[in-house]
């Protein structure tokens, strides 16, 4: 039997050519999305400890209360990086003097943290009986070493971010036993907004 | 073209002519006789006549004729570094630690910024050129840094030599550097093979091998290579000794060079200079392939995008925004 080329089968011409075209764009798409499949399907845990030249980091770390997707983690301990600490030395049932008011009030800190009008005071975060510590909004006493738990109780967002790795940063390792620092390692936590300055060098233009 | 390639390339050859002689070391037959006269002390490529019958003359003629990298044995790298290592005391009187670690199995470097975080204080690029002995006189940085407009993600509307006290108001900060893409147009383009992609992902350079033609900078859509048209002029107490053959070793005169991700301090386990010495924490380093990574927690829980996606070039640097 003859088939009659009509031109209600003019369409029909096109469909090698439509095929191919899909066929094309359907292999570059699965090349284009290999690369992020590998990454995405590699679900086995590296092994921190088999990368050799990974040295203990040497400053002071305290093991983290809480825990990041790999398991537990180290952060920067705090207690020696504060200049007066131990504060109960001062903070006693002694009387000060007045010769020695200057020296021990804490003139010299300055609080920028908080929404403007109503800006956080000494013990929104300092515990007000046992100087030695932190408190949090339920009462409970945090180290100095963690408080971590302390700033997260607010800025939960960013803890969260932190303890998965999206802010703050390791100390000097990628890899080895994950050492992280401490919110207050980068942010002066009586006023945590980085300060304005001039950029460490410049850049000339590249063309 | 591949090791194994070569390798049986090589066969061939010596089957075919029944000697174990290759073309290279029949070239460098040829030119050791040919350097007894001074016609071909002449032709610039050949250590100069004062150096001659000296040690630095034996060591800059084996320099000369040493393989690319990717296609020397384990005991040639170490024999090409360690005479790197005597040619630097040599020439000038500069003790450095060149090494040649190799990848870390079961790692696939990748880098994520956070262009909500970075707030310009450059801080990388001072710590970058320090690490890479990078060139002062001419100001060579692998890293740039743009003050952008808000809404606008393309780099080149950003203002890329700014110098005031930042941050701005209303504006956002966005780092570039090489991004060491996965399917990298810049390997192609060269027609030396000086440059390719490393089993952990870096793209690197073998600086004797590159000839400075620079088809590899025209190719990259980028701007992420660098070309040195001089060898870097250090201080000398500020050169890092640590180096890396394929990382931050001091380049030789016009050469194309470029990040590494630190490749010197990364196959050791640690973390670029870059990210160490940013003091907001907006870049994020680590092995892809290890689900509890920190740049997996970026990629699996932040929006991220890449530069210029639609080109497939596949680069393993996301930015992203808290």
């Amino acid at each position: 039997m003859k088939i009659q080329f009509t031109h209600y089968m003019r369409p029909l011409l096109f469909l090698p050519v439509l095929t191919l075209v899909l066929g094309m764009s359907g292999t570059s798409e699965a090349s284009e999305s290999l690369f992020i499949d590998l990454v995405k399907s590699s679900d086995e845990s590296f092994d921190n400890r088999s990368v050799n030249h990974v040295q203990p980091v040497i400053e002071k770390t305290v093991l983290a209360k809480e825990q990041y997707q790999g398991g537990s983690f180290r952060v920067l301990a705090r207690k020696d990086e504060i200049e007066r600490f131990k504060c109960t030395s001062c903070h006693t049932d002694k009387n000060v003097l007045v010769k020695n008011g200057q020296e021990l009030t804490h003139g010299n800190v300055v609080i920028d943290h908080g929404q403007e009008g109503s800006e956080l005071g000494c013990i929104d975060c300092h515990h007000p009986e046992d100087r030695d510590f932190l408190e949090d909004k339920k009462g409970r006493k945090i180290d100095y070493d963690h408080s971590y738990q302390l700033c997260g109780q607010c800025h939960f967002r960013q803890k969260r971010d932190w303890l998965g790795g999206a802010h703050g940063k390791r100390v000097q390792y990628w890899t080895g036993d994950r050492v992280v620092y401490n919110c207050a390692t980068c942010h002066d936590p009586h006023s945590p907004r980085f300060k304005e300055r001039f950029p460490a060098t410049y850049s000339v233009p590249l063309k | 073209m591949s090791p194994k390639k070569t390798d049986t390339t090589t066969a061939i050859t010596e089957n075919v002519l029944g000697k174990t002689s290759s073309r290279r070391s029949f070239m460098k037959g040829l030119s050791l006789a040919a350097a007894a006269g001074s016609a071909a002390l002449a032709t610039g490529c050949i250590p100069s006549a004062n150096a001659a019958s000296s040690e630095q003359m034996k060591l800059r003629w084996k320099e000369f004729f040493k393989k690319n990298y990717r296609l020397m044995s384990q005991q040639e790298k170490d024999d090409t570094v360690a005479r790197l290592e005597r040619l630097a005391k040599l020439q000038d009187n500069m003790y450095v630690q060149i090494n040649n670690e190799p990848p870390i199995e079961k790692v696939l470097y990748g880098y994520a910024f956070n262009i909500t975080r970075c707030e310009g204080f450059m801080e990388c690029v001072t710590g970058c050129i320090k690490e890479n002995n990078l060139d002062r006189k001419t100001n060579t940085q692998y890293i740039r840094i743009f003050e952008m407009e808000p809404g606008k993600l393309d780099p080149s509307t950003g203002d890329g030599t700014y110098f005031h006290k930042v941050p701005v108001e209303n504006k956002f900060y966005m780092g570039t550097q090489c991004f060491h893409c996965e399917n990298a147009p810049c390997t192609k383009a060269c027609p030396t093979k000086a440059t390719w992609k490393e089993p952990d992902g870096i793209v690197v350079v073998d600086y004797d091998w590159c000839i400075g033609c620079r088809y590899c900078q025209a190719a990259c859509p980028y701007y992420g290579r660098r070309f040195n048209w001089g060898k870097p002029e250090i201080p000398r107490d500020e050169i890092t000794v640590k180096q890396h053959y394929l990382g931050n070793r001091i380049r030789p005169k016009g050469k194309m060079e470029k990040c590494t991700f630190c490749i010197q301090r990364t196959r050791k386990g640690r973390l670029p200079a870059c990210v160490e010495a940013c003091p907001t924490g907006a870049r994020v380093f680590g092995n892809l392939l290890d689900p509890d990574s920190e740049i997996r927690y970026v990629l699996k829980h932040k929006k991220v995008f890449r530069m210029k996606d639609d080109l497939g070039t596949e680069p393993k640097f996301w930015y992203f925004i808290d």
